[in-house]
């Protein structure tokens, strides 16, 4: 792999889904540790917001020996910022989370960026597999651990997905000897999210199942009928051909044998 | 309702008592019944039956008969109920719906999604048509009944496997012909959070992202990862959520296929180089989808392993196991180990601790070959085998073979 | 005759090279980290450590204690005598018959040692070490003979040159072996090295029957955070690491070593030897670190200890369960090497293994290992009704519910010691949501940064609140509470309560009858001490008491007390995960099974989940307030209702 590759990660302030704690988003460490593996210590690791924000150590923590922040308030618009940026030094690769775990989380950055750069995008990466002669062959998730294999030209801009490496561990001295350089940034607000109203995530209903019935036998079948949740079947006493045929045929049934 | 045909022992104890009132007319042969030259013979008595007020009812249409004979499933399957179609023939605007079609048919999200586009029009003025946007083939033949009026389907070799570029290109003509108000995605990893978010990029829309409750006003879409509801105008492109509506279900609409428009073939910048064959055993536990577990009840390590390579299951272990050094500590299923998501969860010779228990907490089915009828893992299971693991596992591998061998003739 | 001249000069020769080695040894250990220690009071008090303290570990072993007495005490008692007659040549009939006497001494004590050598157990090392008996036999025959003239006994020129010659090999071999072999390296290193750091000890609390059991916390300040070379070591536990006689003592103990992960306590001590003077470990001749070859360990002061000289699994399979510090007879602190060099590694490298980062970096963003929701603390106790601190503000008994509150096994020790506490009508509160982890795993897997931040948090909550004690039913939340939290108090002294395990505080209410038992009906009982109830916090009493008072007759088993085996559940050790060939938790259960145990009673959490994990059919596994809330007689309430009655007429 070319060691002159000059890969940029985007880093956000994450957040615990339990406890709500700022912390190093997990996509977005995703995407430094691929950034490491790639780059080494060159990869540059560039946050738009506060930089006295403490959680942006955990990712220095990783090795990093500095990072660069565009010095803007936590609620200004980070992907203006970040497009300027990125623009002024045009890198080969960019790396980004696939959602933030704060804010908005709309996942929309890495778009937003790769279509004002006018640069490819790939989504939800799992890993970059090599970069030879201005091209990377690169693996993108799908559901269930699936892999597909996608070639795009340099430079690009490409999402990290939860299947790739997970961050390697923060280590506490690194992190806090890291320099965080913070440059000054025009700030753009961002005028539309102030009219939203933020509230802590409401329960969603499940959904019930509705029954259509057209007789009156229907409505009080439906009304009167055993829950799905029974117990479920055990077979006992056989022979162990036929309950190898019974697990098979569930198996089959599910679809699970290809 | 299935259609197995029902024993009904009422019939079949009057057929056996010749001097049941009822005898002659339920022993009518149904059948072909042959006199004693061979002739063909037809009993005129035997047609029909008696209806509830005493007169003989001869249903010529044969539907009901089935219902005597103990076929009583069949009866309800003839009830198709033909829902009123609804026809929209100038619509005043469209609401376009990018569908994602998972293996080509509709999924319940896909669903939602229409349900959602039929919500957002009976709360506008005017008449508004759903148009649907599917890429690739599809076998689905339900478009209408899940609410489709228009259907465009674009299914050029330019819109095969991956190719987004393509597909944007072509949804940037739909927005440039149709002009819709509305714009739906469901918010799915199926490539409807992509496209959407694409779009709204190069039309420089602000969607709605992980919206889950939306009218022509207002919606309520989740924020920091699920953590907050943000209320918000409702924008004109939204990524809806999972049930973020009840799909179509009382009326037929009409699914008119509509003209592919013509796309200018974009550059092909992201190369498909196609999916990639990953070893089951390659997938991260908490991802697999089929995993056989393996507990303190697995003597033969050997059969175990080619029993998950035979099935296609990724290898999962109980913490016994990792600890006693027959599998590594990354196969680990369970509270302490990994968390997992699977589909099917096999576990043998697994009896079911706690922490275990905790680990397959969100697996759909959980299959148990057990030799403890009375452990946990069989209270959990949907299906269990009481017996030797060991020959239950034979012949699952006899099993899958004969499959796999069967299949192979097939495609030959 | 030839000896008469050079006799003195041999003797001056070896202290003079005595003398130089010292000092090149203490410039190995000068290149540590300063620490501050008494030196005065250090030498003054060393004398009292060596001939009390010490004796007292070492004199479990009678045999040894005995031997030792005899060889020592002959040695330092002759090589005075010498000094005095044969190179001062101080012509004194009393001065050479006390010579005799105490060579005669030192030959008794050499006899046995030369025994013990015949056929040593595994676990002593051989090398050099097989060479010592011969050489303290050499020694004081050598001088008993020369001393002989001196005496009286027989004359000046007796046996010829034949025989000077003899006893001139005989007294150069000796003098090498056990005065300048004393301070270059030799086996007697230990008594060079051993006194001074016995006198400069970084624990001096644990002299004098006291105990030091906590760690002591990093500057987070610091150029390097934790042991990355032997240098960062303070140089006083560098002096502590020659102190080694490579007894083997707590290779036989430690529990890591008997389940074959790849630690051996004595050939870590012995690499951090090598580490300060550099070298490899080719020449060592005891037990290697199981399933690790010898030979290809290489060190010196400024290299990286853990690239070359010790892997870092040995560091992380210790469960810092203590067994070889409290058997270790020249008081060497192994867990605070060990807990040093992790450090390292997590904080400079970030290189926890296994599930190590996943733990600390919940706990860093949840303030619990398995990064449950923080507002769900108090969830296992919905049903309980518990009185909260942040409600009542005081109370008499603090109840620390430790993160057993996530853990569905442990939520039923925690039920029952508050059936307890409200039977005995104790006037307690606990934190609630406002508690965190105690940051014990934190601490041990070399977080301090994370164990200190939890530390703070804890302290500021519990300087909300007024209260006289903290009862845990976890012994690791106790050590860390009691000991290791007074560092980080404003005050640096430490908060103003009482910590104490529930097994005390129970037994407390007991002896008062706040409590009434039942009998306990079932059958064999053992018990197994947690290490950090027990050899932490010396807490092996309490436990004892209350079975007793439940009417159980206990079975012991055979390594129990200050011999208790650990569980494997400490230190982090089922996080870190090292494969071994054995686990801990099944040696263990052996143990209980070994003495018939139907019942194994414990005092902690941890324990019950490792013994528990044990493949039945096993023992049960039974905290002790489990069997105290069975056994509890339920009085009727008529204490509150009369009081009720009082107020109301």
């Amino acid at each position: 792999m070319s060691s002159d590759l000059n890969i940029v990660a985007l880093v956000s302030i994450g957040q615990h889904p339990k406890s709500g704690r700022a912390r190093r988003a997990e996509q977005d460490a995703r995407a430094v540790e691929l950034g490491l593996r790639l780059a080494g210590e060159r990869v540059q690791v560039l946050h738009a917001g506060d930089a006295a924000d403490e959680s942006l150590r955990q990712y220095a923590g990783m090795g990093l020996k500095s990072l660069r922040i565009l010095q803007q308030s936590a609620d200004a618009d980070a992907v203006v910022a970040l497009g300027d940026y990125l623009n002024e030094h045009r890198p080969d690769v960019v790396l980004t989370g696939v959602r933030a775990e704060s804010g908005e989380s709309s996942g929309m950055a890495p778009y937003l960026l790769a279509e004002k750069l006018g640069w490819p995008l790939v989504t939800r990466i799992a890993d970059i597999v090599s970069i030879e002669n201005g091209e990377a062959q690169i693996l993108q998730a799908l559901p269930r651990g699936q892999r597909r294999a996608i070639q795009v030209r340099l430079p690009f801009v490409a999402s990290v997905d939860m299947a790739a490496t997970a961050g390697r561990q923060s280590a506490y001295g690194p992190g806090r000897r890291a320099q965080l350089e913070a440059m000054p940034w025009v700030e753009t607000a961002d005028s539309e999210r102030t009219q939203w109203q933020h509230a802590p995530a409401r329960k969603r209903p499940k959904r019930l199942k509705k029954v259509k019935a057209t007789t009156a036998a229907e409505r009080f079948k439906a009304a009167t009928a055993k829950s799905q949740g029974t117990g479920g079947r055990i077979i006992k006493d056989q022979p162990a051909v036929e309950q190898a045929q019974a697990i098979f045929d569930l198996l089959l049934e599910e679809g699970v044998i290809r | 309702m299935s259609d197995l045909i029902r024993r009904d022992p009422r019939a079949e104890w009057i057929a056996r008592n010749r001097l049941h009132p009822l005898h002659a007319a339920m022993t009518a042969a149904t059948g072909e019944v042959r006199g004693p030259s061979g002739l063909l013979r037809k009993n005129p008595h035997g047609v029909g039956f008696i209806g509830p007020n005493g007169i003989k009812r001869i249903d010529r249409l044969g539907g009901s008969v089935a219902a005597v004979g103990g076929r009583r499933g069949a009866a309800k399957a003839a009830q198709v109920v033909e829902l009123p179609l609804h026809v929209v023939d100038a619509p005043d605007f469209y609401v376009v719906t990018v569908l994602d079609i998972v293996g080509g048919r509709l999924g319940s999200h896909d669903k939602d999604v229409l349900g959602q586009a039929h919500k957002l029009i009976r709360d506008s003025e005017g008449s508004g048509a759903v148009l649907a946007v599917v890429f690739g083939e599809s076998k689905e033949e339900g478009f209408g009944l899940a609410g489709v009026d228009r259907l465009l389907q674009l299914d050029g070799s330019e819109y095969e496997g991956y190719s987004p570029e393509q597909r944007l290109a072509a949804l940037v003509e739909v927005e440039r012909n149709f002009a819709p108000r509305y714009w739906l995605f469901p918010d799915s990893i199926n490539g409807g959070n992509e496209l959407g978010c694409r779009l709204a990029a190069r039309l420089g829309e602000r969607p709605a992202t992980q919206a889950w409750q939306v009218d022509t006003q207002q919606t309520l879409c989740r924020g920091a990862g699920g953590r907050t509801d943000i209320t918000r105008a409702t924008p004109r492109l939204l990524l809806l959520a999972e049930e973020c509506a009840e799909p179509v279900d009382e009326a037929r609409h009409e699914a008119r296929v509509l003209e592919p428009c013509s796309v200018a073939q974009s550059l092909v910048r992201i190369q498909d180089r196609g999916q990639v064959a990953v070893d089951p055993n390659a997938i991260p536990l908490a991802e697999a989808e089929f995993i056989l577990s393996a507990g303190n009840g697995i003597r033969d390590w050997d059969q175990f392993h080619q029993a998950a390579e035979l099935l296609g299951a990724t290898e999962g272990a109980s913490r016994v196991v990792v600890d006693d050094g027959f599998m590594p500590r990354p196969r680990q299923v369970g509270a302490s180990g990994t968390w997992v998501t699977a589909r099917v969860y096999l576990a043998v010779g697994i009896s079911g601790a706690i922490q275990h228990m905790q680990g397959i907490g969100q697996c759909d089915k959980v299959v148990a070959i057990n030799l403890d009828a009375g452990c946990d893992m069989v209270k959990r299971a949907d299906l269990s085998v009481i017996g030797d693991s060991h020959a239950v596992l034979q012949h699952l591998i006899e099993l899958a073979q004969d499959y796999r061998l069967g299949a192979a003739e097939n495609a030959a | 005759m030839i000896l008469d001249w050079l006799l003195p000069v041999l003797i001056s020769a070896a202290l003079a090279l005595a003398l130089a080695g010292a000092f090149k040894r203490a410039s190995l250990w000068r290149a540590g980290q300063p620490e501050s220690v008494n030196l005065l009071a250090g030498l003054m008090a060393m004398p009292r450590r060596y001939l009390v303290d010490l004796h007292h570990v070492v004199e479990r072993d009678k045999y040894m204690s005995n031997t030792h007495v005899a060889t020592a005490g002959g040695f330092v008692l002759s090589m005075l005598l010498i000094i005095l007659v044969h190179l001062f040549g101080l012509e004194s009939r009393w001065l050479a018959w006390a010579l005799l006497a105490s060579s005669v001494l030192m030959f008794t004590g050499a006899v046995f040692v030369f025994k013990r050598r015949l056929n040593p157990p595994s676990r002593l090392s051989k090398g050099p070490w097989m060479r010592l008996p011969k050489s303290l036999l050499m020694f004081s025959v050598s001088f008993f003979i020369l001393t002989l003239p001196a005496a009286g006994i027989l004359p000046d020129a007796f046996g010829g040159w034949v025989l000077a010659l003899v006893l001139l090999v005989g007294v150069a071999w000796g003098l090498s072996e056990l005065v300048f072999g004393m301070t270059w390296g030799g086996p007697m290193k230990h008594a060079f090295a051993g006194a001074l750091h016995l006198a400069f000890h970084r624990r001096p609390e644990r002299f004098n029957g006291g105990r030091s059991t906590g760690l002591k916390p990093v500057d987070l300040q610091a150029r390097v955070l934790g042991v990355e070379k032997p240098t960062d070591f303070k140089w006083n536990q560098l002096l502590g690491f020659d102190a080694c006689v490579q007894c083997g003592k707590c290779e036989a103990v430690c529990p890591a070593y008997a389940a074959g992960q790849p630690l051996n306590p004595k050939k870590l001590i012995q690499d951090m030897v090598i580490g300060l003077a550099g070298g490899t470990d080719a020449k060592f001749a005891g037990s290697p670190y199981p399933g690790v070859e010898l030979g290809h360990a290489v060190g010196g002061p400024g290299q990286t200890i853990t690239e070359g000289l010790v892997n870092s699994d040995t560091l992380w399979s210790c469960t810092t369960c203590r067994a070889c510090v409290e058997e270790c007879p020249m008081m060497i602190e192994h867990v605070d090497a060990i807990v040093d060099m992790r450090r390292f590694l997590t904080m400079e490298k970030g290189n926890t293994p296994n599930k190590g980062a996943e733990i600390l970096e919940n706990l860093i963003a949840t303030d619990n290992p398995n990064g449950f929701d923080p507002a769900g603390r108090m969830n296992w106790a919905a049903d309980q009704n518990l009185p909260l601190m942040a409600d009542v503000k005081q109370a008499e008994v603090l109840f620390w519910v430790s993160d057993g509150a996530f853990d569905m096994r442990s939520q039923r020790i925690l039920r029952a010691f508050v059936k307890v506490l409200k039977a005995a009508g104790v006037d307690f509160a606990v934190l609630g949501d406002e508690e965190r982890d105690s940051g014990d795993v934190a601490r041990r897997l070399g977080d301090d940064a994370t164990f200190q931040s939890l530390a703070k948090r804890n302290i500021a909550v519990l300087s909300k609140y007024r209260f006289k004690r903290i009862v845990t039913t976890d012994p690791h939340a106790f050590h860390v509470l009691k000991n290791e939290y007074g560092d980080f108090y404003p005050n640096g002294k430490g908060g103003d309560y009482e910590v104490l395990h529930h097994t005390t505080f129970i037994n407390e209410l007991v002896q008062q009858g706040r409590l009434q038992l039942d009998a306990f009906k079932g059958g064999t009982v053992t018990y197994h001490d947690p290490c950090y109830l027990g050899r932490y916090n010396g807490e092996y009493d309490s436990p004892r008491d209350l079975l007793k008072a439940l009417g159980i007759e206990l079975a012991e088993m055979e390594r129990s007390g200050f011999r208790s085996r650990c569980c494997g559940g400490g230190g982090g050790a089922p996080i870190t995960d090292i494969p071994g060939e054995r686990r801990i938790a099944d040696m263990r259960m052996e143990d209980a099974r070994a003495v018939g145990a139907e019942l194994v009673a414990v005092g902690c959490q941890q324990c019950t989940a490792m013994l528990e994990g044990v493949v039945e059919p096993r023992p049960v596994i039974k905290d002790i307030v489990e069997l105290v809330s069975e056994a509890l007689i339920e009085r009727a309430p008529a204490p509150k209702a009369a009081r009720v009655a009082e107020v109301m007429s």
